[in-house]
Formats: C-alpha cells, structure tokens, sequence
C-alpha cells in the first residue's frame, strides 16, 4: 500500500448514548496516516464522546475501531504508547512542577522523549519550576501539549485545544500543531473554530446532533457551495420584507444576528445592485466586505445555523 | 515500576506542598503531642506517670488484723519499691499516727473528688474477720472485699482503679497461698499488670505517643485519600493519567505509596520529638509495634476508599471524614481509656477498628492494659479492610461521568 495513502484508524458504526442522549449516532471515518483530520461542530455535537472513544477512556455502545491495523472495540494500553492525547477538560496536580509533570508522564511510557526537548518545543523552558497552579492558562495549555507529546506519539488527539485562549495563545499553539504536522504526524483534531479547521486541517469532518454532514477537505467543501461569492454586511434593524429585492441578485439571502449574507452567484451584478437597493433605503452597508465560501458559510447553508450560536 | 514510585514521589511533593495538608498531617500532630506533653506529662517534674492513692484501715479487729495488714503491706510495699527506682508510679497517703480513720476516709475522698488522688483504697471493718472465716470455713469461698474508690470519668483515675484491682488480684493470691487453698488449676493468670515500661516505669509521655502517631495515620486516611482521589477525579486529573498507558491498579499502589510515605514521615517527626523532648522511651522499632503501625496505616487508607467510594464529590468526602473522625477518635481509647459508657457508645466503641488498633499497638508497648483480645486487635482491622476493599472494588469511581 502506497504509504501517503495508508489508513492509519478507521472507525465504522460507532454508536454511544449516554440515558436518552444520544450523542454519536452511527458515524463512520477514515484517517489517513501523516494527515491532520478534523471534525468540526457546534457545541454537544458529539465530537469530544468520538475522541473519548478513540482515547480509551470511554466504551463504545456499538461500532468497529481500526487503530494502528488492528481491529479493536476498545482502545487497548499497547495503542496508547503510541498516542498522544490532548484533553478538553483535562488537569494536572496544581502542586507539581512543570518539569515533575513531564518526568512523572514519561515514566508512563515504554519510549519517551528528553523532559528538556519536549519543554523548549512547547516554549516552557522559562517555567520549569513553576507549579502547575501558577501558570497562564496558555502555559498550562502548552503544557498540556507538551504531556501529549513525551512519547512522541504517531497519533495525537487534540480536543479544543485553544478554546477559551486568547489570539496570542492560540497562535502559539497553532504554531505547535503545524510543526507536527511537519514532522509527518497524524492528528485529530476537534475544534469549533472555523479559522482554526481551516489553517490546519487536510480533511474535514463537519459533525451535527451525532452525525457526520459533510465531510471533505476544506477546499472541497467550499466549493460544494459552487462557485457563489459571499457578500456580507452589518444590518442591525431591518424588516425582512426589506431584503426581498435582494434575492434577484443570491441564490441564498440570510439575516441573522444584526448581518446580511448573500451567496452571489454573479459578484458584479449583484455589487451593482446592491448598492442601488443601499441608495434606495438610504444604507449605509458598514463593514461590507466580499470573500470565497469559507467552511462557516458550509455549516451554515446545511445547517441553517452558525457554529458559535 | 518507574512509574509507580515516581507517582508516589510526586503524590507525595504534591501532598507536602499544599498547606492545608500540612497543617492537619504535621502541624497539627506534633501541636497536640507537645501541648498534651507539657500539661500531663511535665507536671510531674519529669513527665513520669504517677497516681497519688490514699490508704486506709476500717478495720479494728485486734485479734485477725495481719490480714487487713497484709493488703496495707502490699500496697506500701508497691509504693516503696516504687521509689527504688527514679520513677514512682505509686504515691501512698496514709492516715498518721493517731490519726481518726473516719475523718481521714472523709478527707480523702473530698481529695479524690477535688482530683488529688487517683484512687483510695479502703480495708473495711470486719476485713481481717472475713479473711479469717473464710480461710477456715468452706474451701475456695474467699469473700473478703476491699473498696476502691476511684474518680469515675477521669481518665487517670480509672487507669489507676484497673492498676489497683491488678493488685488485688495478686493479693487475693497470695491470702489464698496462706491459707493453703491455692490451687495451682484455678490460678489466676496476672499479665501485664503494670501500666509502665518494663522498669515499671509508667510515663505518659509513653502512653501518649503511640495515640499521637495513630491520630496522625487516621488523618491521612480519612482526610488525605478522598481530598486527593476525589479532588483528582472531579478535576480531570485522573482522567489525563487514563488517556496514558497507566493502569488504576497501578496508578493504586503509587498513590498508597504516597501515604505510607507520609506516615513514615509523621512517624519520625513524633517519635523523634517525643524522644528527644520529652524523654519517651517506647520501643518502636520492634516487630510487633512496626506491625501495629502498619496495619493501622493500612486499615486507614481503606476506611479513606470506603468513604471515596460512597462520596460522589470531594467536598462530599471531606463532610464524612468529618463527621467519622471524632467518634473515630474519641470513641476509641486513643487519649483517654473508654469504659462506663451506654450500650450504643460502647456499640460504637466495639466496632471501631482505632480502638483495636490502639490496644494492640500499645500492648505491644507495654503501655497499655490490654482491654479487647489480643486475637481481635488484628481480625478486627483487617474485617473493616476487606469491607473497605469489597466496597471500593464495586463502587469507586475513576472518572467523572458525563
């Protein structure tokens, strides 16, 4: 098999409920070796119970895990000397060093890296000796990372890893993650942040109530919107009765907290009249600006809904 | 292996940086060891235990009185040969000469009531009578009784009253030896009869530090083992360890190594003050005390899993530590000895696995009487460890659920 196309996890089936919540319903996917997969959703869409699964943390109610070409329904200790896993809620003891905290993870493992390699990649060679209940939340977030690095793993789990952070600190990470995407490392990733899928993934899984919606890279699923360009503009107070002239120019016209969006199918056309409908009701179109399809436009035209609502 | 010690190594760092933890496993003990140590145990100049009893004769029967001599004797001899030795457990008041008896029974029972004596010990009239009819009426029917009075409730005085009794029993020995009826089947078996070292010796300091280092494992057990397990738990932090090769069996034998690490480390800051400041001479380093303490750090990190197991939070675990740890205490015969309670206390007292704990560990001191069996000072704990390990293998939980 040719190696760039190697399936490194295959998941087929994979069910799990928790009461009368059902939270994965059925979803099936590949992830190929050396690529960075995905899967993107609202909140309690069912992203962070598939990544529990895959970790080993959480038993599925039904579905089969391929994982490092061997079949398996629950993620075994052999599979994790090979994973990284970068949690969403995860903590470390408040009271331990930085560098305690790589030491104490890299006794857990068969192979692990130098403590002092791991701590100058994630930038944390200043911090050392500072306690865990000292750092800034990136700090802990880049120690996280560096946890999930120790053995230097094949695959690595990363599940919001920049949620809550602030741009810097996402930035810095980003940075992280596209180094092992360098390295020729496969990652999985859940975010709900559209910047973010899209500056690092290869393959994109959108995921809703459970289920997998659409799936692609990120070009590919951009351009499932065809070739429409988006026109979008802050429209605070306006009757939607207001809006109907402007449906001759989209093939899609959305309002939706306090901006309008058109997919323009033909951008001159639609500018043109646009801007007479503005002079018309005397608009003053702020913040207008004209991009491509982008994979939020995606979930928005499946869905009806935006990511962050 | 790496990773279980280093585990336990950084359980243990963790641990001793916090300082709440610090305050109630180190502070908090050694506190209580030096308070306690200065109050009961150096009033008396050089902390040695003593019980001040007074004596008196009722009985003034000329004709037989070498009987109620006989028990005088006894107890002036045991305060006598006392003084032999640097130590003296027994300070003997005695009527003076041409004193009134009455009068000085009524002044040493207000003395006992007031706390100055630990005991009095009354030959009532007719005493030598009874000795003396009994020896010569029907064989083994010896009836003659001595009174003891001690203060009920307090705690050196109910210790000294056991002492007393101890004597009486070797006493009635002996009255029976002279009176030729003493068979050798029927011998009472008299053990452990002195509350001391084997000097005789009976310091309180002694009998103070074993209790000490007891309370300082119970704190680790029932405070230390939910705070860390379930704070670990509810916080994600064991959850990060499940993501990881790391087993809970094995994440199990770090953590508890952690607490025994803890303990050894209260028990050297105690015995070593207890030694160096206040002269304790109990012999800790020998088979049966190092056993006692281990079963005890054992039997307290199990009651900490059974309260991990029913506790859905830490705060949750934290109330019933609480809640178990003074009746776990003072329900035990760790301070004080416990006795003359209700049937429900004394309920609790029986089924508390600190007091046997505590019994054994000092009987194997030898400063302890020895209340329960020796048997039940080891079944006991380890039924409440096997409890506590059904129980927790069924209910624990690792992680938080969703």
């Amino acid at each position: 098999m040719d190696s760039l196309s190697e399936v490194l996890l295959s998941v087929q089936g994979l069910y799990k409920s928790y009461g009368s919540v059902r939270a994965v319903r059925g979803i099936s996917f590949r992830v190929q070796r050396a690529s960075v997969f995905t899967i993107l959703g609202p909140n309690g869409a069912g992203k962070t119970t598939t990544l529990e699964i895959l970790e080993g943390i959480r038993a599925a109610d039904a579905g089969e895990i391929e994982l490092f070409g061997h079949k398996t329904r629950r993620v075994t200790e052999r599979m994790k000397q090979r994973m990284g896993v970068l949690l969403q809620d995860g903590n470390f003891e408040p009271y331990l060093k930085v560098r305690e905290v790589l030491s104490l993870f890299s006794c857990f493992f068969e192979r692990a890296l130098p403590v002092d390699e791991v701590l100058e990649r994630v930038a944390l060679t200043s911090k050392t000796g500072a306690l865990v209940r000292t750092l800034s939340g990136g700090q802990r977030q880049r120690l996280a990372v560096g946890v999930a690095l120790i053995n230097d793993p094949e695959l690595i789990f990363l599940d919001e890893p920049t949620t809550g952070l602030d741009p810097q600190a996402r930035r810095n990470l980003w940075r992280i993650f596209q180094e092992l995407q360098d390295a020729g490392k496969t990652v999985i990733l859940t975010t709900h942040y559209m910047e973010e899928a899209e500056a690092l993934s290869d393959h994109v899984c959108i995921m809703d109530h459970g289920t997998i919606i659409a799936e692609g890279s990120p070009e590919e699923l951009a351009r499932g919107l065809g070739q429409d360009s988006i026109i979008e503009f802050e429209l605070p107070h306006m009757e939607a009765a207001a809006l109907a002239p402007l449906r001759e120019f989209g093939s899609a016209v959305e309002h939706r907290n306090g901006s309008v969006v058109i997919h323009a199918p033909k951008l001159t056309e639609a500018m043109s009249g646009l801007l007479s409908w503005a002079r018309a009701h005397g608009i003053a179109l702020t913040n207008l600006a004209v991009r491509q399809p982008n994979l939020e436009d995606v979930f928005l035209s499946l869905t009806g809904r935006r990511l962050r609502e | 292996m790496n990773g279980i010690l280093n585990l336990g190594y950084c359980s243990l760092r963790a641990w001793l940086r916090e300082r709440i933890t610090l305050f109630w496993s180190l502070f908090f003990p050694v506190f209580l060891l030096i308070l306690l140590g200065v109050i009961f145990g150096g009033g008396d100049g050089e902390g040695y235990m003593r019980f001040h009893i007074g004596l008196v004769n009722l009985d003034r029967d000329a004709e037989h009185k070498a009987f109620a001599g006989l028990v005088e004797a006894a107890f002036a001899e045991l305060a006598h040969r006392a003084e032999e030795y640097r130590d003296q457990l027994f300070i003997l008041t005695r009527p003076t000469e041409g004193e009134d008896a009455e009068e000085f029974l009524l002044a040493e029972r207000e003395a006992l009531r007031q706390g100055q004596r630990a005991a009095v010990v009354v030959i009532p009239a007719g005493f030598s009578e009874e000795v003396f009819r009994a020896m010569h009426g029907t064989p083994g029917s010896l009836q003659a009784e001595v009174k003891v009075l001690y203060g009920h409730g307090d705690a050196s005085s109910e210790l000294a009253a056991s002492i007393v009794e101890q004597v009486l029993t070797r006493l009635e020995r002996e009255l029976l030896i002279q009176a030729e009826l003493y068979d050798p089947q029927q011998e009472v078996r008299v053990d452990a009869s002195w509350v001391g070292t084997a000097d005789g010796a009976a310091r309180y300091i002694d009998f103070l530090l074993p209790g000490v280092i007891l309370m300082a494992f119970l704190t680790n057990g029932l405070f230390g083992v939910p705070g860390s397990i379930l704070y670990a738990r509810d916080q994600r932090i064991l959850r990060r360890y499940w993501v990881t090769p790391l087993t809970v069996r094995r994440y199990l034998i770090g953590f508890s190594l952690s607490m025994l690490g803890m303990c050894a480390l209260q028990l050297g800051i105690l015995w070593a003050l207890g030694r160096w400041a206040f002269g304790a001479q109990v012999q800790l380093a020998a088979p049966a005390p190092v056993l006692y303490l281990l079963l005890s750090a054992v039997t307290f990190l199990a009651l900490g899993f059974l309260i991990s197991s029913v506790a859905k939070t830490a705060n949750a675990g934290m109330a019933i530590a609480n809640i178990l740890n003074m009746p776990l205490l003072f329900l035990s015969g760790i301070f004080f000895p416990v006795t003359g309670l209700p049937v429900v206390l004394q309920a609790l007292v029986y089924s508390n696995p600190v007091t046997y704990l505590v019994d054994g560990m000092r009987a194997s001191l030898g400063v302890g009487t020895g209340q329960v069996p020796l048997w039940a000072t080891v079944t006991v704990p380890l039924l409440w460890i096997a409890l506590a390990a059904a129980v927790a293998g069924r209910r624990l939980q690792w992680d938080v659920d969703r």
